[in-house]
């Protein structure tokens, strides 16, 4: 417990990061599939367009 | 000149204020950070999607040499802290942080700190008020801010869902953040049931005891951490609950002729008299505040009642409002100054003077349900404005009834005589209107110039 006073707390968040981001992207990924494959059958395009993003980065921001 | 108490820690520059305003010094150390914020484009981006506090250039009012430039960012009427937040205000608070740090990354930045001291809410709106928060992106660098954001945000979000929406209060006790262990521990076993809860608490708490630094994290992993983390916050809500001050006024015995008879006595009042500020203290759903601010004031509306004032949030959210501050407020134990030295943080009182105080149906909870002297009662709006609308409230009233119903009496020193014998020596009376077939009375009070 004493050796835990001596580190960083935001050191011990570094592994943490790495395992949540490949968990995360992993879920990404599906969705994307899942997706795809929605799209597939139904024939609408559930993914963003690109030029919607771009439109919506340019306003202010609503919460 | 004085340096803000709050600003003592970052060596990139410090905040300090000058005839009243506010200013910001950056050391030579952060020189090559600043040029790249204004260069890139990042600060023109983010004051335009009003996720950042847009600032000047200024030549410093006093020479510093050490200083290698002063800016003087737009002036906020109002700091609040997080603890004072509702908890749509602490969701909003940290989608601004996330929202920053996110975009930051397209323009080669990052955000270095994450903490909820750095947002306030301005317009309506939460911003990040730090102007040396960024720093260049690394490329495979960690999110250095990752620990602080989860325990500054996170941590308190989970909290008041899982366990109990007065939760807010916890950034207080723990200013720095709430420890993932402490969060952890308190979370009720369901919690774990939410993957993002187990991966950002539960995991992170068992990990935190390794400080193995793991090697390369790519950009695109960075992006799917924030933009996990944004996900993760927009999908923590509430349930619906009920509270007992929900729809007061349309539940109300008094009903509505009470109501729109009160509005009237009190816009009569106030337009009688020069102000620019008010607390609405025990605000409510906010009926009052919102009256004044159509007036165009700029109006604070305080309540105990979390519910309540996230209500008004959502409100003011919705309508676009930009004059009334929501803030969760308990008259009997307010924020008190606090962290280093005890005086880092202000306690709320300074940050609450206003011009006009305004007591609607308060006092006889203060009084009556919390034994709180009216001389004391007094005493506390004398120091915050020089003005004080105030209903008293008799015994007579059927609510205090209903206070009087579950305790004995003891307050043989609540009367409408003894009231004005507590506002006599303080205050001169300007208008006095008892409210029909009410046992209310409303009083427009200013206070006496002490060299009288």
């Amino acid at each position: 417990m004493l050796s835990l006073l001596y580190i960083d707390p935001g050191s011990g968040s570094f592994l943490v990061q790495a395992i949540i981001a490949a968990a995360l992207g992993g879920a990404f990924i599906v969705r994307g599939y899942w997706n795809r494959f929605k799209s597939f059958f139904t024939g609408k395009d559930y993914s963003k367009k690109k030029e919607d993003t771009e439109k919506e980065n340019q306003e202010e921001i609503e919460y | 000149m004085q340096t803000v108490a709050a600003s003592f820690k970052d060596p990139s520059g410090s905040v300090f204020t000058y005839e009243n305003e506010y200013y910001r010094s950056i050391n030579p150390v952060y020189e090559t950070q600043y040029n790249h914020l204004l260069n890139s484009g990042l600060y023109d981006h983010l004051c335009k999607r009003k996720l950042f506090l847009p600032f000047k250039e200024y030549v410093s009012p006093i020479p510093a040499p050490q200083v290698w430039k002063t800016i003087k960012p737009i002036q906020l009427a109002r700091i609040c802290y997080a603890s004072e937040w509702s908890f749509d205000m602490y969701k909003d608070a940290a989608r601004c942080t996330l929202h920053n740090c996110i975009e930051a990354l397209d323009f080669g930045m990052v955000l270095k700190d994450a903490n909820t001291f750095n947002i306030q809410f301005y317009q309506g709106k939460p911003i990040l008020i730090d102007s040396l928060s960024f720093e260049k992106y690394k490329e495979g660098q960690h999110w250095i801010a990752y620990r602080q954001f989860v325990e500054h945000f996170i941590c308190p979000l989970v909290l008041m869902k899982y366990n109990h929406l007065s939760l807010q209060k916890i950034a207080i006790t723990y200013p720095n953040g709430v420890p993932i262990d402490v969060c952890k521990s308190m979370l009720p076993k369901r919690a774990r049931l939410n993957p993002n809860v187990y991966l950002h608490i539960i995991l992170a708490a068992k990990k935190t005891k390794s400080s193995k630094k793991t090697t390369q994290f790519s950009q695109d992993k960075l992006r799917t951490l924030l933009k996990g983390l944004l996900n993760f916050v927009e999908k923590i809500t509430l349930p619906k609950e009920k509270t007992i001050w929900d729809d007061y006024y349309a539940h109300t015995i008094l009903g509505n002729g009470y109501f729109d008879e009160k509005a009237s006595v009190i816009s009569k009042m106030l337009d009688s008299i020069e102000y620019k500020s008010v607390v609405d203290y025990g605000a409510n759903d906010g009926a009052f505040s919102k009256l004044l601010a159509k007036k165009n004031k700029e109006v604070i509306a305080a309540d105990i009642d979390y519910n309540c004032i996230n209500r008004l949030y959502q409100y003011i959210k919705k309508e676009k409002i930009k004059n009334i501050h929501p803030l969760v407020l308990d008259l009997t134990n307010p924020t008190p100054s606090f962290g280093w030295a005890a005086q880092e943080r202000s306690s709320i009182f300074p940050r609450l003077q206003s011009d006009v105080s305004l007591c609607l149906a308060l006092v006889h909870h203060l009084a009556i349900q919390h034994n709180i002297p009216l001389p004391n009662i007094l005493n506390l709006f004398h120091k915050q404005s020089e003005y004080l609308l105030i209903e008293f409230v008799e015994k007579t009233d059927a609510k205090v009834q209903l206070l009087l119903e579950s305790r004995e009496d003891i307050f043989d020193k609540y009367s409408l005589n003894d009231f004005r014998n507590a506002f006599n020596p303080l205050y001169d009376l300007l208008a006095e209107k008892k409210l029909e077939a009410t046992d209310r009375t409303l009083f427009l009070l200013k206070r006496k110039n002490e060299m009288a």
